[in-house]
C-alpha cells in the first residue's frame, strides 16, 4: 500500500515538472523567435531611405502637379484650381466612396477636398487596384475618357478612374480611393511628406 | 574525469589571457564610460569639431547618434552637423577626402570600428601620444604610431589646456568612437542578464525534473 | 497488436491523424527505435552531453545562418558593409550574427570535447569503427565549413588567412599551384573566391553535414552507444529482452540532456551578451578591417579551433612536408580504431601505458592550439616541434603498447552509484 501511495505523489510532482519545464521551453521559444521574426521589419536602412521627404510648394502654379519619391513610391502634390475643387461635389453620384469611409487617408484629411488646405492636394500616386501609377488627366471632357469626364486620375493599367480628390469612380477595378499619406505643413509653402502633424494641429 | 575538462578549460582559458597587444608601447587606460551620455555627447561634439574634416564614421547615421546620446532628430543636426545634413544622413567626412590624401599621402580611414580593431585605450593614447620634434617648426610626431600622416589635432589643447583637460578631451572622444565601434553594445549588456536570470530558473526547473525521473533508475 | 488480413480494410479504418499518418510513415516506430524504445547505458557522465549539445549547435548554426543570408551580400564590395549593416540596421541582427559567429567557436568546443570523450572510454572500438569513422568525415566537413565561412566577413583576417590556407595547396607538387588558382578561381583571394565558399558555406557544405549526422546517428543507434566503462550492456538482458544496464532514451536522457542544453545556453548566453569577441579569440580584432590585398596584418593567426594543426604546419622546416604532416595530424585520426590493438574499451580498466600516452596527447594538443595563436620565434617553434613530435608519438607508440597492454579486469555490469 505504501509503495503505490509514493508512486501516485511522484506521479503528480512528475506532471508538475513537466508543465512548468513545458512552459519554461515555451516561454524561451517564444523569446528565441521574437528577433527572427522582427529582423523581417523594416531595416534602420530602409527607414533612413524611407524618411520623410520635404515639398517646397512655393512655386507650384494653380493646375500643377510635381512628384517626388517617397519610400520608392510617387507621391503627387496638386495645386487644384477653383474650377478643379468645383468638379469635387458634382461627380459624388458617380462615386464609390465618396465620403472615404472604405479608404486611406489619416483622420485630418477625411474630408471632401481630401487634403488639408482644399486647394493643395497630396496622395500616393499608386492604383488601389494592382499598384500601377495613374496619369493626370486635368482636363474634362477629354477624348479618350469620353465627354463627361469631370478630370481627374486615370490608370493606364486596367481602367481605373478617380477624381481630382483621389476619389474612386464607380465600375472600375480600383476598391478604394486613392492612399493619402501621412503629411504636415511645416511653414506655409512647405510641406513634409511621411510625417504626421506633431499635436493633432495642421501646424 | 572531470578534473580532465577543468585542466582543458584552464588550458582554453590560460591561452585567452596571454593575447599579447601588437603595439610597441603599452598603452594608456582610457578608463572611459559608455553610460556617462554627458561624455558621449561631449565626445560626439569633439568628433564633429576635431575629426570629422577628414574621418567618417559611415556606419553611423546622425539619428542614430541622437537616438543613442539623448538627443532630438533636431538637436543633433544642430550639435554636430551645422545644420547641413538631414538626421538620416550617414555621417561622413566633411572634407575632400582626394584632396586630403593629396595633402596627406595617405587617406584618412573611417572611423565606424577603429575602437573595435585598436581599443579605445589605443584611441585615448594615441590622441595624447603626440609630442614636439622640432618645437620652432610645430612639427608633431606620435609615440604610438611614428611617423603618422594625421597633424596634431588638438593642437590647441596641448598649447592652451593644462593635462586634465587634455585628458578629458581624448577620454571623451575615445568613449565616443567606442560607443560607434557598437552601438548596441550598452543594450546588449543589460539585455544579457536578464536572459541569464531566464535560464538560470530554467536550469532549475529543468534539473528538478530530471532528478524526479532519475529517482526510476537504480 | 491486431492482426491485419489486407491492406485495404487496415487502410480505410477511420482512426486518429497518428494513425493515419502512421500507416503511410512508419513515425511510430522510428519514434521507438531512437528514442522511446532506444536502450542506453545507464551510467553516462558528464562527458556524455557533447554529443546532444553539437546536434544543438548545429540547429543554432542552421538558423542564425539562414537569417543572416537573408541580409549578408556576397561581394568583395558588399561583404563587409552587409556585416555592419546587419550589425547596426537590421533588427536584433547582432544577436543573430553573434550567435552564429559564437556558436562556430562553441561547435569545435563541444566536438573537440566529444572526440576526447571518445578517445577516453573506447568508443571508436570494435564494432563502433563506423561511427567514429563517420564523426571524423564530419569534423572534416566542419572545418571546410568553419574555413569557408570565416571569409565571409571579408575583413583582413578572413582575407590573409583564407589567403594562407589556400597557398597550402600549392605546396602540392606538379599540380599544386594550379590547384590554389583553381580553388581561387583567380590569381588572388578575389570576389569570385568569396562567391563560391559562400555557396559552399551556406548550401553544399550544411547539406553534407546533414546526411553525415544522420548516418552518424543511424550508425550508432544500429550497434548502441557505448559508455564510461566500456561494457556492453546488450550482454546482460532482463526477462523482457530490454538490457538490464540500459534504459530508454525518452525520458531519462531526454531531460537529462534538457539540463545539459540549458546549462550549455547559460554558457553561451554568457559569450553572446557579454563576450561577443571571446576576448580576441571567437572575433579577432583585424577583422574590424576591411580585406585590403596589398597590406597584410603584422600577426596572422588563424582563428582558435584550426592553431593546434597550424602550429604543426608551422613547425616543419618544409612547405611540402609541412603540409603532409598537417594532412597527416588529422588524417591519423581516422586510423584509431585499428592502430588501437588493446581489446578493453574504457581508460578505467586500461594500463597506466595508454594513460601515459593520453595525456601525453592532450597536453601535446593544447600546447600545439596556445603555440599556433602566438607569432614564431625560434624558441616557440622548437617548442612546437617537441609538441609535433608529442602528437604523433601518440600514434605511432599506441599499435605496440596497446598490443601487451596490462588491463584490469573488466567488469560485465556497469558501475552505477544512483
Amino acid at each position: 500500500m505504501s509503495e503505490t501511495k509514493t508512486v501516485e505523489v511522484n506521479l503528480k510532482r512528475r506532471r508538475m515538472l513537466v508543465a512548468a519545464t513545458g512552459v519554461m521551453g515555451a516561454t524561451a521559444a517564444t523569446f528565441l523567435a521574437t528577433p527572427f521574426v522582427a529582423s523581417w521589419q523594416p531595416s534602420e536602412r530602409a527607414r533612413a531611405l524611407g524618411a520623410p521627404v520635404d515639398v517646397d510648394i512655393s512655386k507650384l502654379a494653380p493646375g500643377q502637379l510635381v512628384t517626388v519619391n517617397w519610400r520608392g513610391k510617387p507621391v503627387w502634390v496638386l495645386h487644384r484650381t477653383e474650377e478643379m475643387l468645383a468638379t469635387l461635389p458634382k461627380v459624388e453620384p458617380h462615386l464609390r466612396d465618396p465620403e472615404s469611409n472604405e479608404s486611406v487617408q489619416p483622420d485630418y484629411c477625411k474630408n471632401r477636398h481630401r487634403s488639408i488646405k482644399p486647394e493643395i492636394f497630396v496622395a500616393v500616386g499608386v492604383c488601389t487596384h494592382l499598384g500601377c501609377s495613374p496619369l493626370f488627366k486635368p482636363e474634362p471632357h477629354d477624348a479618350e475618357l469620353g465627354s463627361d469626364w469631370p478630370g481627374g486620375f486615370f490608370c493606364p493599367c486596367h481602367g481605373s478612374r478617380f477624381d481630382l480628390a483621389g476619389r474612386v469612380f464607380k465600375s472600375v477595378p480600383a476598391p478604394i480611393n486613392l492612399e493619402i499619406p501621412p503629411h504636415h505643413y511645416r511653414i506655409d509653402t512647405l510641406i513634409r511628406v511621411g510625417e504626421d502633424p506633431k499635436e493633432g494641429g495642421q501646424a | 574525469m572531470a578534473k580532465g575538462f577543468v585542466a582543458i578549460l584552464a588550458g582554453l582559458l590560460i591561452s585567452l589571457n596571454v593575447w599579447a597587444g601588437e603595439h610597441g608601447q603599452p598603452l594608456e587606460k582610457a578608463n572611459n564610460d559608455l553610460r556617462d551620455k554627458a561624455s558621449l555627447q561631449r565626445g560626439a561634439v569633439l568628433f564633429s569639431n576635431y575629426c570629422q574634416a577628414c574621418h567618417s564614421i559611415k556606419y553611423m547615421r546622425y539619428n542614430r547618434i541622437a537616438r543613442d546620446l539623448g538627443w532630438t532628430d533636431d538637436e543633433v543636426v544642430q550639435k554636430i552637423a551645422h545644420g547641413l545634413n538631414k538626421p538620416t544622413d550617414a555621417v561622413l567626412a566633411r572634407g575632400d577626402l582626394k584632396a586630403i590624401s593629396k595633402v596627406l599621402g595617405t587617406t584618412p580611414p573611417d572611423l565606424s570600428l577603429m575602437a573595435r580593431r585598436k581599443g579605445p585605450d589605443y584611441i585615448y593614447s594615441f590622441l595624447l601620444g603626440y609630442f614636439e620634434k622640432d618645437p620652432n617648426k610645430g612639427v608633431w610626431d606620435n609615440h604610438y604610431l611614428p611617423g603618422t600622416a594625421m597633424p596634431n589635432v588638438l593642437e590647441d589643447k596641448y598649447r592652451f589646456a593644462d593635462e586634465k583637460v587634455r585628458q578629458q578631451t581624448a577620454r571623451d572622444l575615445a568613449n565616443f568612437l567606442e560607443y560607434v565601434g557598437e552601438p548596441i553594445k550598452l543594450y546588449r549588456q543589460s539585455l544579457g542578464w536578464k536572459v541569464l536570470l531566464f535560464l538560470f530558473v530554467f536550469f532549475i526547473i529543468a534539473y528538478l525534473l530530471k532528478k524526479e525521473y532519475w529517482r526510476d533508475v537504480k | 497488436m491486431a492482426e491485419h488480413n489486407s491492406h485495404t480494410s487496415e487502410f480505410e479504418k477511420p482512426g486518429t491523424l497518428l494513425q493515419w499518418l502512421d500507416k503511410r510513415l512508419p513515425l511510430v516506430e522510428t519514434w521507438n527505435e531512437h528514442v522511446g524504445q532506444y536502450y542506453a547505458p545507464k551510467n553516462f557522465n558528464f562527458w556524455y552531453y557533447f554529443g546532444s549539445l553539437a546536434l544543438l549547435v548545429l540547429v543554432n548554426q542552421f538558423v542564425t545562418g539562414i537569417w543572416l543570408t537573408m541580409s549578408y551580400k556576397p561581394s568583395a564590395a558588399e561583404a563587409f558593409n552587409s556585416i555592419e549593416y546587419i550589425m547596426r540596421d537590421v533588427e536584433w541582427g547582432w544577436l543573430i550574427r553573434y550567435m552564429h559567429s559564437t556558436g562556430a567557436s562553441a561547435f569545435f568546443i563541444v566536438v573537440y570535447l566529444h572526440m576526447f570523450r571518445g578517445i577516453m572510454y573506447g568508443s571508436y572500438k570494435q564494432p563502433r569503427e563506423l561511427v567514429w569513422i563517420i564523426g571524423m568525415l564530419i569534423f572534416l566537413v566542419l572545418m571546410g565549413e568553419a574555413f569557408m565561412g570565416y571569409l565571409l566577413p571579408w575583413g583582413q583576417m578572413s582575407y590573409w588567412g583564407a589567403q594562407v590556407i589556400i597557398s597550402l595547396f600549392g605546396a602540392i607538387p606538379v599540380v599544386g599551384p594550379d590547384l590554389a588558382t583553381w580553388i581561387r578561381g583567380d590569381y588572388v583571394i578575389s570576389d569570385a573566391t568569396l562567391n563560391r565558399f559562400f555557396a559552399l558555406h551556406v548550401i553544399a557544405l550544411p547539406l553534407v553535414l546533414l546526411i553525415l549526422v544522420f548516418l552518424h546517428i543511424v550508425a550508432l543507434h544500429r550497434v548502441g552507444s557505448n559508455n564510461p566503462d566500456g561494457v556492453d550492456i546488450k550482454k546482460v538482458k532482463g526477462p523482457d529482452g530490454t538490457p538490464l544496464d540500459g534504459i530508454p532514451f525518452h525520458p531519462y536522457y531526454s531531460v537529462k540532456d534538457t539540463v545539459g542544453a540549458v546549462a550549455f545556453a547559460f554558457l553561451f548566453a554568457v559569450i553572446v551578451f557579454y563576450f561577443p569577441e571571446g576576448g580576441g579569440f571567437f572575433l579577432e580584432s583585424p577583422n574590424f578591417e576591411p580585406a585590403n590585398p596589398l597590406k597584410t596584418p603584422p600577426h596572422i593567426a588563424p582563428v582558435w579551433y584550426f592553431t593546434p594543426f597550424y602550429a604543426i604546419l608551422r613547425a616543419i622546416p618544409d612547405k611540402f612536408f609541412g603540409v603532409v604532416a598537417m594532412g597527416a595530424a588529422i588524417g591519423v585520426l581516422f586510423l584509431l580504431p585499428w592502430l588501437d590493438r588493446c581489446p578493453v574499451r574504457s581508460i578505467r580498466y586500461r594500463g597506466t601505458s595508454f594513460k601515459l600516452l593520453l595525456t601525453m596527447f592532450t597536453v601535446s594538443f593544447l600546447a600545439l592550439g596556445y603555440l599556433g595563436t602566438q607569432p614564431a620565434t625560434p624558441t616557440l617553434t622548437k617548442l612546437a616541434q617537441l609538441f609535433t613530435a608529442g602528437y604523433f608519438l601518440f600514434f605511432i607508440l599506441l599499435p605496440f603498447t596497446s598490443k601487451h597492454e596490462q588491463c584490469k579486469p573488466v567488469p560485465t555490469r556497469v558501475t552505477y552509484h544512483g
